[in-house]
């Protein structure tokens, strides 16, 4: 990681809250206010980690934006406005293609907040939560994250072997080669796995889990900010103040309303806590720095 | 009170019932001890080691009782055991349970049921104590070997154990990652005041810092005493253990001196110093046949300027390699980690192609042979991990998929001496047996030039002596052998020409008496001992043989 996020260094049910929070609450805002609070959001906490993997994912962020606003006026030709019409007549409404992009820059907010995701949650942060819930599903997974790369690195092994003394072809007869090969081995490390585990006590009576994740007062600070902040744009929504229709016309909410302007604000403010925490970091050192 | 009490032991496995694989083995280790157990492979050494731990005891008949700390083993509960009794294994790699560094070391103390507080403690204790803090948080896939290996110590150590057992636990390792392990392990003994108990193929590095050393041969402890008692008992029963002994001890029984016997090189060096007291040496080098690369008509392989890099944005491995290798010889490439040792072998069977530079196979570049044309008859190499050429149940099988006639399979088993071995499941066999196997399976291919990817690692010195003879006989049957290792003793005595790598490039290419006579670090054990005395004595026969001449013995 060559930038430091201080979200990420909060405890991992923190983190994992507020990406459900920023994606449950994604799919239920459909507001173009509340959208557009949205992808700001996803976009900026995203470009902050990785601009590079943003830049990567944008193709289909796109296609996908383009590919659903153009499509949904096929499906649903309901709307007042008719741009055309087409196939004997059926009707391809302006409504319908607001309705299609509203839709896809859902989608394409939540495809951002997963890529900010995978930064954040690390396999071991997953492992933590989930060992909390289930024990013995947590080692289960962590030996499964243990043996995927382990598998990679000895399949890429026995095939450049055999590359080497020729065996280069691609038919069945090779690679049910190099499969059972695999198997054998992986059966064969198993064996010397379990030994381990048991010669340093696995079994021998009940069994505890270790963490390096603490859980300090700054973290209990943001869960309470967390909690308010979703309980507001749960009230707005309860309210109706993010009520959208598109079909026939086209009817939004108004800012003016108290319920729209409170789920924005709590919405907003949710959704840039990482950003926030960010930037208050980088001026805390900028001045330490500056006195020292 | 002892702290391990062996007596009278004797085990045979279920599959060969008449053969006593541990034979009234008797012995007692004393707290805080250092005990190294040595023998050949297979000798039953790792079956004595697994007896003492009763999980890992293996299945078959026993006899025969062990005391740990005065109460039968047995009848000590399981998680005393996997608390006091530390085992290190052989294979850095299966022996990691988890994916992630801290939670490694944490792994022992979850399974003892210790509180998160407690845990914490003792985790950032070993952290420290090891050296770990700059890899904590780090994948254990993106350890090295050796750093795995420091990992599975410092978990078992974080339970605090009063033995630690060592299972061979640096044959996978280089030779620098191995000194440091064992380093490590001579720390814990002197610090801690751990026992010790450990195998290993490595003498030089434990033989001295052992207080007993325990010989068993064929299942039968046949030597329990002082290393210096070993070295005497080994060398005059004419046992085959005695060329697994360090290069002092043997230098010292092949001159026959009435002086101590040395066991470290610096020992050796002042027991030389002390025959030679008012004898000055006449004859002080060995005669050598220059080497000049420019004398190399029509190579082998000949790598010309060869630049290589894994992918577009990452660095060279390869910077401006050049070399010839004259045919019907031997050349080794010794050199650090990392340092683009194996993509050179690489390079030369086309599987990196370099983006500079060219590689000529017989004169011809070897991009311009047909697939089928190159690993036919030209080409073949044997990877670092033989395991890796193994896909079937029987060794005869993994013959047969190279397309060969049973003759063929017949001859190349005589060869490589695994014709007792053919119906055994390849993964059955020892490091060394292993290794015979991938090179009888290469050797099918009828290669013209052979390329070793660390042939000696993992195995112990007669298996070396008897991969060497095999070696000889396929250089004079006319094969080219191209070898990259860390083995500089297996150099010193087999290779025609040496080559040591570093950073990208060749350095120097010289013979293996002129490379090591003139390095003072990266030399065998017998050069830095007598180098205050010999110009070029490489191997122990050099130096018994310059003693001979000069002390007319």
């Amino acid at each position: 990681m060559d930038r430091v996020d201080t979200f990420s260094t909060y405890n991992p049910i923190l983190n994992f809250a507020y990406f459900i929070g920023a994606i449950g609450l994604g799919m239920i805002f459909m507001h173009p206010l509340f959208l557009v609070v949205n992808l700001v959001g996803a976009f900026a906490y995203a470009l902050t980690q990785d601009p590079k993997k943003v830049k990567k994912l944008m193709p289909l962020v796109v296609i996908m934006f383009t590919l659903i606003t153009l499509i949904n006026p096929l499906l649903n030709t309901n709307g007042k406005t008719v741009l055309f019409t087409w196939l004997h007549g059926r009707p391809y409404t302006l409504e319908s293609m607001c309705w299609g992009m509203v839709t896809g820059s859902m989608f394409a907010a939540i495809i951002i907040w997963f890529a900010a995701y995978n930064h954040v949650m690390t396999s071991d942060k997953f492992v933590y939560l989930f060992g909390k819930v289930v024990p013995s599903i947590s080692l289960v997974l962590t030996m499964i994250l243990r043996l995927i790369p382990n598998f990679q690195k000895k399949a890429n092994q026995i095939m450049a072997a055999r590359a080497s003394i020729g065996m280069t072809e691609k038919n069945m007869e090779n690679v049910s080669a190099v499969f059972s090969a695999l198997t054998g081995w992986a059966l064969e490390g198993g064996i010397v796995t379990a030994d381990s585990m048991r010669a340093r006590g696995y079994g021998s009576g009940n069994r505890t889990t270790f963490s390096i994740y603490r859980f300090d007062k700054r973290d209990v600070a943001m869960l309470v900010a967390m909690f308010v902040l979703i309980s507001g744009c749960v009230v707005c929504a309860l309210m109706g103040g993010a009520e959208v229709t598109f079909v026939p016309d086209i009817q939004t909410a108004p800012i003016t309303n108290m319920a729209t302007a409170l789920g924005i604000i709590c919405y907003g403010l949710f959704l840039l806590i990482p950003i926030v925490l960010n930037t208050v970091e980088a001026l805390r050192w900028h001045i330490l720095r500056s006195r020292i | 009170m002892a702290h391990f009490e062996i007596k009278d032991l004797t085990f045979s496995y279920p599959t060969a019932k008449d053969h006593l694989a541990l034979d009234h083995i008797n012995l007692s280790i004393e707290k805080g001890q250092y005990i190294t157990v040595c023998g050949k492979s297979g000798c039953g050494k790792t079956t004595l080691l697994k007896h003492l731990k009763s999980v890992l005891a293996p299945h078959g008949k026993t006899s025969g009782e062990i005391y740990f700390e005065g109460k039968l083993l047995k009848d000590v509960s399981l998680r005393e055991q996997s608390s006091k009794i530390g085992y290190v294994m052989q294979n850095p790699d299966n022996q990691v349970v988890t994916d992630k560094v801290w939670h490694e070391l944490a792994f022992g103390l979850e399974s003892l049921g210790m509180d998160q507080k407690t845990i914490r403690l003792r985790v950032a204790e070993m952290a420290s104590y090891f050296g770990i803090q700059s890899w904590f948080h780090k994948n254990v896939s993106d350890l090295s070997g050796g750093q795995k290996q420091l990992l599975n110590l410092a978990s078992i150590m974080a339970m605090q154990p009063t033995v630690l057992i060592l299972d061979e636990p640096t044959s996978q390792l280089d030779p620098i990652a191995a000194a440091d392990f064992l380093n490590t392990v001579r720390k814990i003994n002197l610090e801690l005041g751990t026992t010790i108990i450990i195998t290993e193929h490595r003498l030089e590095d434990v033989f001295h810092a052992s207080d007993r050393v325990v010989v068993i041969e064929d299942g039968r402890l046949i030597a329990d005493d002082t290393p210096k008692a070993v070295g005497r008992f080994l060398k005059e029963t004419k046992s085959e253990m005695f060329t697994a002994m360090p290069s002092p001890v043997q230098i010292y029984y092949g001159v026959d001196s009435d002086l101590d016997c040395p066991l470290t090189v610096r020992e050796g060096r002042s027991w030389l110093s002390q025959e030679f007291e008012g004898i000055t040496p006449t004859v002080t080098s060995i005669q050598e046949e220059p080497y000049m690369d420019e004398e190399i008509k029509d190579p082998a392989v000949e790598v010309k300027e060869a630049w290589f890099r894994y992918e577009k944005n990452l660095p060279d491995v390869l910077k401006g390699v050049s070399f010839k290798v004259p045919r019907q010889s031997i050349f080794a490439i010794v050199g650090g980690n990392g340092n683009g040792k194996s993509t050179t072998l690489k390079s030369i069977s086309n599987i990196c192609k370099p983006y500079r530079g060219q590689v000529l196979i017989n004169g011809k570049r070897v991009d311009k042979y047909k697939t089928s044309e190159l690993f036919k008859g030209n080409v073949a190499m044997l990877p670092q991990d033989p395991q890796s050429l193994f896909v079937k149940k029987t060794v005869k099988e993994e013959l047969e998929e190279m397309k060969a006639t049973p003759e063929e399979v017949e001859n190349v088993a005589k060869t490589c001496d695994i014709t007792h071995l053919l119906k055994s499941h390849p993964y059955d066999l020892s490091g060394g047996e292993q290794q015979r196997a991938a090179l009888a399976k290469i050797l099918l291919t009828n290669p013209k030039i052979l390329l070793l990817d660390e042939p000696t690692k993992g195995i112990d010195n007669f298996f070396k002596l008897q991969f060497a003879q095999i070696l000889l006989k396929l250089k004079e049957q006319g094969v080219t052998v191209i070898m990259v290792t860390h083995d500089v003793e297996f150099c010193a005595r087999y290779a025609d020409t040496v080559s040591m790598f570093l950073d990208g490039s060749i350095i120097t290419t010289n013979t293996p008496n002129r490379f090591f006579s003139r390095n003072s670090f990266s030399t065998t054990a017998a050069n830095r001992m007598s180098l205050h005395l010999f110009e070029n004595a490489i191997t122990n026969e050099d130096v018994i043989e310059l003693c001979r001449q000069n002390l007319n013995k």
